[in-house]
């Protein structure tokens, strides 16, 4: 299990390894079997079944804005969704709500996803501008031509502190001409208990997904792939705003063809169109202490294409991908006067906003020798917004352009390094990102966080990035250490301010916000991982991660995450597993009050399990049970949207078969 | 393969069809704000070989702001000059008045018509009516007539009037004009304001005299904008960037209102007047008050879209 994590964490990030280089040589003529059968990877050192939440959230890099217990907001390098391009198998998906209440990790389930690719800052800008980073969700594909025809899994658990129950099935069936991944999978769980054991309002969910994917192979070295997922959420509490999710669901398709070259300098082409609709209805009826009855639905669709081709000649591996996708989001906020009977009152808070992107990225690897090779890569993108009814943008800023075009170059380079057991790396990179529909033209966008409408403001310029990365490691056959660090010089870093204009529209709201830019914000991270083989059997992890970011001016920028630290101990005998985890954050030391933040106090939870191989012949199964948070703490971390707090002592139970 | 491919394309209509339906904003501003951008015909008289015919935005009259034509068409004859207009309101008393209108039609020559406006104070009721006294002058021979017409209730809010004796002890009225169909958005907003003068002697003629029954457009006052939301849940929302009406060429008073979102907005309203006195109006607060209706000022008009 370590060396499947200490895998992951080799995608993962600003890396020595990197995948790019190891993907040349064995990998492009399996291209087409796509990760073949390959080790479930999706799990983390404490659980077997995890959510996609859960699994993300044992990566370094990200860390979590939490408004109950479902659709975490993944926040990479302490900066948020807006600033990452976040795509499932590079194909971009905007999320429906304005709220932030369905980020695009929503809205797949672990049993479809073979992998999850993140990378940190502009190495991750092949799918599209980015400034924090990407998080690809990969999708489960099968190869042609297996041994074994039909494979499958089956997981299922109860977890007690929330109640919550889950069943996950797959099946994949591998021919000669003709492959077939499903799946399904039911989640649904009530409220959860805190650690004074009290019952946290409106946080139960209940998730349905499913996914199909077929293969069929038009030639020798040529395939056509369909794949399509389709999720639905319904009746999910989100405790810490002031509504809940009636409804979501999500629609997202691909067609792609692939052809793969031998003995030729092009490696393989590989061309997708994509398409993908969500909607997303907000219901506040659950929550009777409302003054007001709102409605607030919203529809994002997305068309799309995404064509890439794999170049290698002599020492140089090149990926070059163009990107083009078309999104249409439309959000609409209707509020009901106390007499019903009179006139309802209705804007739009994204008034229908179009947004085309189209983008040429390449990312290459050279070899310098054996044991260096340099890695560098650029982008070149269009970003383009129209509204529709711009009326709505011109009330606070009068000479609000109903077009706007923008220009997101983007480049890196890093050089990696091993001498003997060694490896180092030092990079750069420098991107542009173009602001978020919400940031651009959002129009009265209650954040239940600092209790402001947010106004989009359609002037913002582009922020743009200069960062840089370095790596260092130690590995022997006993141990291993890493440190990584990277830095952002973040221009025109985009932050919500007081106006001195207008007056609140949502009733909960103290003042309205516009969205404008500082001139510039500066973003620090730091993680040190180590691994210890005490004994054959027995292994230790640790982890300390440390962030900080100001404002320019000395003060500081929300949601950055406190010196924190996991420390893990990993036990195998025969057919059974142990394992137990310490993790925590230190206090909140440089909070951001102006944000909304106060002094989050620092917490420590203990966490346990034990797993068990079934002596079963032919399948593989595995049965877990274990407990998180043992101690019952009383917790809310830094980014626990309004301090709700977190999960108590949850007991959970897991059974996993492979067949 | 093709049959599966059908099958999931049949599966995505299916699926990618929307639970609710988005809203058609624009529509749903039309259901319950008439806009009537045609002039048609309300009535039509004879005054002997001539035709009168009055025409108005829809063919109808209003309570509010009515922008009047006048066709007076006769083949053969001269053309009439020195057009009058003059409402009349008589109520159950039989006693008589009027309201804010211009007296001498002004001749659009291109068009061929003359043209005026009435501020109808009040809709025709079974008690009280109206009747339109129109006088023209002909080969130099003076028509005069009279002819009873239907003022109806406005049903379009954006073009309400109210009427107020200022502080001056001066009796006026304002009339919303424009935009008879606000949007959410940056409205140019134009007002009448209009002022009764006080005859200086009382007529003792049995006929209408119009000097009895004088008003004029008031020159150079501003009209000071404070748009709010009266509903209680809107705690006293208010909006920015709006301008205070000022005269503009026209003699009408323009200005800014932005509306933030559909529903009922109070214009709250002070008037000064040119040495920058206050006529009427007051201040309104400008807290946020959650769940309290919003407080209006003595002057104002309540619109809705």
């Amino acid at each position: 299990m370590n060396v499947v994590f200490a895998l992951l964490l080799g995608v993962c990030t600003v890396n020595a390894q990197d995948n790019l280089a190891q993907r040349d040589t064995t990998k492009i003529l399996e291209e087409i079997k796509v990760k073949a059968k390959g080790k479930k990877k999706i799990k983390t050192d404490m659980k077997l079944a995890v959510s996609v939440d859960e699994f993300l959230a044992s990566s370094q890099s990200i860390s979590f804005i939490k408004r109950g217990a479902y659709a975490w907001e993944p926040l990479l390098n302490n900066m948020s969704s807006e600033r990452s391009s976040i795509t499932i198998d590079g194909m971009h998906v905007f999320g429906a709500c304005t709220d932030k209440m369905d980020p695009i990790t929503s809205y797949v389930e672990t049993n479809n996803l073979s992998t999850v690719d993140i990378k940190s800052g502009q190495e991750g800008n092949l799918h599209g501008a980015t400034v924090a980073g990407s998080i690809d969700l990969q999708r489960k594909s099968t190869a042609f031509g297996l041994d074994k025809k039909v494979t499958g899994s089956y997981q299922t658990g109860f977890e007690f502190n929330n109640k919550q129950h889950f069943n996950l099935a797959d099946m994949s069936y591998s021919g000669n001409r003709f492959v077939a991944d499903g799946s399904i999978s039911f989640r649904k769980a009530k409220n959860y208990h805190s650690g004074d054991n009290k019952e946290v309002k409106h946080s139960q969910f209940n998730k349905f997904n499913s996914s199909i994917g077929l293969a069929y192979k038009t030639g020798e070295r040529s395939a056509l792939r369909i794949d399509a997922i389709y999720d639905k959420a319904k009746d999910v509490g989100f405790p810490a705003l002031p509504m809940d999710l009636w409804l979501s669901r999500a629609l997202i398709t691909s067609a792609s063809y692939k052809q793969i070259f031998e003995d030729n300098i092009i490696q393989f082409w590989d061309t997708k169109v994509y398409y993908n609709t969500i909607e997303h209805y907000m219901d506040d009826t659950t929550r009777p202490e409302n003054l007001v009855h709102m409605d607030m639905p919203g529809w994002s669709t997305t068309y799309g294409l995404l064509s890439k081709i794999a170049l290698k000649r002599g020492r140089l591996t090149s990926e070059v991908q163009l990107n083009a996708y078309d999104n249409l989001s439309i959000a609409e906020m209707r509020m009901y006067p106390q007499d019903r009977s009179k006139r309802t009152m209705f804007a739009y808070s994204w008034p229908w906003i179009t947004t085309r992107f189209a983008g040429l990225s390449t990312s290459n690897s050279l070899d310098l020798s054996d044991k260096s090779h340099l890695t560098f890569g650029g982008s070149l993108g269009w970003n383009y917004n129209y509204s529709k009814y711009v009326e709505f943008n011109k009330i606070f800023y009068p000479d609000a352009p109903q077009k706007k075009n923008s220009i997101l170059p983007s480049l890196h380079a890093s050089y990696h390094v091993n001498v003997a057991r060694f490896d180092f790396s030092v990079g750069s990179g420098y991107g542009h990102r173009a602001p978020s529909i919400s940031e651009s033209y959002g129009y009265y966008i209650y954040n239940s966080f600092d209790r402001y409408d947010y106004i989009g403001n359609p002037h913002l310029k582009n922020e743009i990035s200069y960062e840089i990365n370095a790596t260092a490691g130690y590995k022997s056959n006993k141990m291993g250490i890493q440190a990584k660090v990277n830095y952002f010089y973040i221009q025109d870093y985009i932050v919500g301010r007081i106006l001195s204009m207008g007056s609140p529209m949502n009733y909960q709201s103290v003042g309205v916000k516009g969205y404008t830019a500082l001139d510039h914000a500066n973003i620090l991270n730091l993680a040190i991982s180590t691994n210890y083989d005490i004994l054959p059997h027995l292994h230790w992890k640790g982890t300390i991660t440390y962030a900080r970011a100001t404002d320019g001016q000395r003060g500081n920028l929300p949601f950055i995450r406190p010196l924190s630290y996991q420390t893990s101990l990993h036990y195998m005998y025969k057919r059974f597993g142990i394992q137990t985890s310490l993790n925590g954050d230190a206090v909140q030391r440089d909070y951001s009050p102006e944000y909304g933040e106060d002094k989050t106090p620092a917490y420590q939870i203990w966490n346990a399990s034990a797993d068990y191989v079934l002596p079963i012949q032919k399948v593989n199964a595995t049965l877990q049970i274990g407990a998180e948070n043992i101690l019952d703490t009383y917790y809310s971390t830094y980014a626990d949207w309004g301090n709700i707090p977190r999960m108590g002592r949850n007991i959970f139970t897991s059974l996993k078969i492979n067949f | 393969m093709e049959k599966i491919i059908l099958f999931l394309t049949v599966l995505c209509c299916t699926l990618s069809s929307c639970t609710k339906e988005k809203t058609d904003y624009e529509a749903e501003i039309d259901t319950i704000v008439p806009e009537r951008i045609e002039f048609k015909e309300v009535t039509n008289f004879k005054s002997g070989n001539y035709t009168i015919r009055i025409e108005a935005l829809g063919g109808q009259l209003y309570k509010g702001y009515n922008q009047i034509r006048l066709k007076i068409e006769a083949p053969d004859q001269p053309a009439p000059s020195t057009v009058t207009l003059l409402p009349i309101l008589t109520d159950s008393q039989g006693k008589i008045s009027s309201c804010p209108h211009r007296y001498e039609q002004l001749y659009q020559a291109e068009e061929g018509y003359f043209e005026g406006y009435v501020v109808f104070t009040e809709e025709s009721r079974n008690t009280s009516h109206w009747d339109l006294h129109i006088g023209f002058t002909a080969a130099e021979q003076l028509h005069s007539n009279s002819q009873r017409i239907q003022v109806r209730p406005q049903d379009n809010k954006n073009l309400n009037m109210t009427s107020f004796t200022g502080n001056d002890g001066e009796q006026y009225f304002i009339a919303l004009i424009a935009p008879q169909k606000p949007k959410v958005a940056e409205n140019n907003l134009t007002a009448g304001i209009y002022k009764y003068n006080k005859p200086k002697a009382l007529s003792s003629s049995s006929t209408i005299d119009p000097a009895q029954f004088s008003y004029s457009q008031v020159e150079g006052y501003t009209l000071q904008l404070d748009p709010r939301m009266p509903e209680p849940s809107m705690g006293n929302h208010s909006s920015p960037n709006n301008k205070d009406l000022v005269q503009g060429t026209d003699k009408l008073y323009h200005g800014v209102v932005n509306y933030t979102m559909t529903g009922n907005w109070t214009l709250n309203f002070i008037l000064l007047n040119h040495q920058g006195r206050i006529v009427k109006g007051t201040v309104v607060p400008n807290d946020f008050t959650p769940g309290v209706e919003g407080i209006k000022s003595e002057l104002h008009i309540d619109i809705l879209f």
